[in-house]
């Protein structure tokens, strides 16, 4: 059942290489800096996209306007626009509560909210829908399913969650996520506090999750970014330096500034 | 070695051993205070202190001033924690950095060491005054006025942990929350309290023991009462307005019970204080 | 499936739940931002009562009240420069004596205590400022002031004072100017401003020197480093780098202990004899503001009542302006930690 019932998302079905994110001169300003400079990009559905870069040059900062979580701090400001599903999230008419159904994001350090396992996952649809116990227990199960947690925790899901193992929280945050049944996942450095076991499990996830996620995922390791991702965006200084397939980032960088980052001659 | 050296050794020898001088100062008084009240305190401890009222006088105990400082505090703490509480998450959740937010902040850290007494006429004026006029006379000091005056002191207290306690939340709880559409005010009951749950309590545990001992503003507001009362509208005693009456009586006997009350006062006092520090150091080792 | 049913009217559902949390939203911050308030309407009210309560007695006196020295209930004539006198002073003694021991306690636990010492001798000095201040006034009334009265009185006016038992002016008396008045006194008891104001000291010491060690402890390591690779004594260290960093906080922290002694009641109601009359002495009875009302008030009526709220609502203004002070002062090392 856990696949049909993923499979029957209402996600536009598209050739694989439709954008499912449009981005189009993108600025981005905190108390007067400029952190983005008018960055412009497609991102194609349900492949792995991801944005590397020395750090400071915002791609964080990028990752934080496609579900608008910056807008939780005074100050910070967008401009451009970008477009989900042919609709302009940065349209202050677009609901918050719309957008952060469709956009899940997980974080650099594993986030459990201080309940128990099973809380954790189902807090976050018990806002947006209303299902009976038993659905609820489906749906819990299946995002822990999802997320490669269920073996693990199916015996102890009325245990407090910040007994779990740093790579445990990781997999139960990145399953509250999924629990919504978004259509775009944001990755924000998500093994940068994980061991090496715990990073390779987190990104074998990832590969599975791209066949029903839009995934956007923010590294300093340019390893991963190679082994994941589909695409690869680099960043420097708030600029899209370039923008193009793994494979031809890695091997034939069409940029000089992209190739001394990758050969590891700055940053 | 030259003057200049010698000079500069036996100046910090003495200062070295000025400090630890006044630290020995310190302790000593504390346990000088400490050790007085558990003397005198045992000595007058006695059986009929929990079973009689003060009315018997030297005879009597000081049973409807334990239960009168039980309700009285137990208003107080039930008035400001809800309040604290609230109050405390507007300045740390809607208002950090905001102007108002900082002139409140700012201001609540003036109220936390406002004279007592002051705050004693202030619920004066706005209770016992009006209830006054409105009963045609019969001066009606309550309970009730009372656990207000120490709501009053309280509040500051409460507010005031609230406030760090959920400024220490990382705020990637927060970001966490919202991702998944939370709204704020959900995120902030359900879950940033709960997180910062055992600091909160520890703050209303302070603030009892703060209260506890308070005596200043309960003599114009709860005013005393030597038979037992349990109605919140009647006048009240309490263990500090009985301590403070006793201990200005000229009888030996009373002020053996004065410092019965006084130990009773101070290993509550002392005892809520070692219960939050516990609370408070558990935490700390389960947020690193 | 579930999921399928909500798929079609998503939309709907939303933008309803979106309206229904605005609402919500807007509710709680309401409620929140009322609670806030009440924390400003507290202080706003404690001096708008005092000073309600007060009007008669201004009204009546005038500017007379803050400089006449007379306390009069049977005539009806009030003035407050007792109770006030005797508050300052109180508090001045306590400050003296306060000071430089919580300075000592504050560098002691901060630079000298071998480790495993800091933190339980912290926290029994915090201990001390747990204790409710009615136990220090009952403990400074049965013991302290009794103790005074034996041990240190007698030393003191009959080597400082101008009033000796036996006749004889000590050296210190007839040449040294006020020193006489400051220690003469034929009262034959403990109670006295001197009592008071020590108690009051021992009481603020824990609030003083546990602002201080806090404050020294935001000194940068490599700052102290620097000073000790130089060949700097721990004493240097600690007057000539951290307090200097931290002096604007330390203030703060002494001006925090006056606030407290100020408006403090029960400790020193019991211990300052309750006069309403001025004494140059500091081995006499005085009265402060705080003791003056806790001792007056349930009995008084009419003007004495208002004089009494007028006395309240001055200790008020005067507590609150010097812990705006001591939080100004407070806030300035927080602001430049921050930096």
């Amino acid at each position: 059942m856990t696949d049909s019932a993923l499979a029957t998302n209402p996600a536009p079905v598209a050739a694989a290489a439709a954008p499912k994110l449009v981005v189009r001169d993108l600025h981005f300003y905190y108390n007067g800096f400029h952190a983005l400079k008018g960055i412009s990009m497609d991102i194609p559905e349900k492949q792995v996209t991801a944005i590397i870069g020395p750090s400071g040059c915002g791609k964080s900062t990028l990752l934080r306007v496609f579900n608008r979580i910056y807008a939780i701090y005074p100050k910070l400001e967008a401009k451009g626009s970008i477009e989900l599903d042919g609709a302009n999230i940065l349209d202050p008419g677009y609901s918050l509560n719309r957008l952060r159904s469709k956009v899940g994001m997980v974080f650099q350090k594993p986030v459990p909210f201080p309940m128990t396992i099973f809380e954790n996952v189902a807090y976050g649809i018990r806002h947006h829908e209303k299902l009976s116990k038993t659905d609820m227990e489906g749906r819990v199960e299946q995002a822990l399913r999802s997320a490669a947690l269920w073996d693990e925790v199916k015996d102890k899901l009325k245990q407090n969650a910040l007994g779990l193992s740093g790579g445990q929280q990781q997999r139960l945050c990145i399953a509250r996520a999924i629990a919504l049944r978004p259509e775009v996942l944001l990755l924000d450095e998500p093994t940068s506090a994980l061991d090496p076991i715990a990073t390779s499990r987190i990104e074998q996830l990832v590969e599975e999750l791209k066949s029903q996620f839009t995934i956007v995922m923010v590294t300093h390791n340019m390893q991963q970014a190679a082994r994941v991702s589909d695409l690869t965006a680099f960043m420097y200084l708030g600029e899209l330096i370039e923008f193009d397939q793994t494979e031809k980032i890695f091997t034939k960088p069409g940029k000089k500034q992209t190739e001394d980052y990758i050969t590891g001659r700055f940053g | 070695m030259s003057a200049l050296y010698l000079r500069r050794r036996v100046t910090n020898a003495a200062a070295m051993t000025l400090s630890m001088l006044a630290t020995l100062v310190g302790l000593a008084f504390l346990a000088w205070i400490l050790w007085e009240t558990l003397r005198q305190g045992i000595g007058a401890l006695d059986l009929k202190l929990f079973t009689k009222v003060t009315a018997y006088g030297e005879d009597g105990g000081l049973l409807n001033s334990m239960v009168g400082s039980l309700v009285i505090n137990f208003i107080g703490i039930g008035i400001a924690t809800p309040i604290g509480v609230l109050a405390g998450t507007w300045l740390a959740e809607y208002a950090n950095r905001t102007k108002l937010g900082e002139s409140i902040r700012f201001l609540n850290d003036i109220l936390l060491s406002a004279p007592s007494i002051v705050m004693g006429l202030f619920v004066y004026t706005i209770i016992v005054l009006p209830s006054t006029a409105l009963t045609h006379g019969s001066t009606t000091f309550s309970g009730f006025a009372g656990g207000v005056a120490l709501a009053l002191i309280a509040l500051p207290v409460i507010v005031r942990t609230t406030d760090e306690m959920l400024r220490l939340v990382p705020s990637t709880l927060r970001e966490a929350a919202l991702s998944l559409g939370v709204p704020q005010w959900k995120l902030t009951l359900q879950i940033l309290i709960r997180a910062a749950r055992s600091g909160i309590i520890t703050g209303v545990l302070l603030a009892l023991a703060r209260i506890s001992g308070e005596t200043a503003p309960l003599l114009f507001t709860a005013f005393g009462n030597n038979y037992m009362a349990w109605n919140p509208m009647d006048k009240m005693s309490s263990l500090p307005q009985i301590i403070y009456q006793y201990a200005n009586d000229p009888g030996e006997a009373m002020h053996a019970l004065a410092w019965a009350g006084a130990f009773v006062v101070t290993m509550f006092v002392l005892l809520l204080s070692l219960v939050s520090r516990l609370i408070l150091s558990r935490t700390k080792v389960s947020h690193d | 499936m579930p999921a399928t049913e909500t798929a079609i009217p998503a939309t709907d559902i939303l933008e309803q739940r979106s309206r229904r949390d605005a609402r919500h939203e807007r509710l709680f911050r309401w409620l929140l931002l009322g609670c806030a308030l009440i924390v400003l309407a507290s202080l706003l009210g404690a001096a708008g009562a005092t000073l309600w309560g007060g009007r008669d007695a201004f009204g009546t006196f005038g500017w007379r009240f803050l400089v006449s020295s007379e306390w009069d209930p049977g005539n009806e004539v009030y003035g407050a420069l007792v109770p006030v006198y005797g508050t300052v002073i109180t508090s001045f003694i306590a400050l003296l004596i306060a000071v430089p021991i919580s300075f000592g306690i504050a560098v002691y636990l901060s630079e000298v205590a071998p480790t495993w010492l800091r933190t339980p001798v912290a926290s029994a000095i915090e201990l001390l400022a747990g204790i409710p201040s009615i136990i220090y006034g009952m403990w400074g009334l049965f013991i302290f002031a009794p103790f005074f009265a034996d041990h240190i009185k007698p030393w003191l006016t009959s080597n400082l004072g101008n009033k000796p038992d036996d006749g004889k002016l000590s050296w210190v008396a007839e040449h040294v100017p006020f020193v006489g008045k400051l220690f003469g006194s034929d009262y034959p008891f403990g109670a006295s401003i001197l009592v008071a104001g020590i108690v009051l000291a021992i009481m603020i010491i824990p609030f003083i020197s546990s602002v201080m060690r806090e404050v020294f402890q935001t000194v940068p390591t490599r700052l102290k480093e620097s000073a000790y690779a130089l060949g700097s004594s721990t004493w240097e260290v600690s007057w000539d780098i951290v307090l200097p960093y931290t002096r604007s906080a330390v203030i703060g922290g002494i001006f925090l202990g006056l606030g407290r002694a100020l408006g403090e009641t029960m400790a020193v109601t019991f211990v300052l004899g309750n006069a309403m009359h001025l004494s140059a002495s500091l081995l006499d009875p005085g009265a402060s503001i705080a003791s003056t009302i806790a001792n007056q008030f349930s009995e008084a009526v009419g003007l004495q009542k208002s004089a009494l709220m007028a006395l309240a609502f001055l200790l008020f203004v005067v507590t609150f302006i010097v812990l705006l002070i001591a939080r100004l002062m407070l806030r300035r090392l927080a602001s430049k930690e921050g930096r």
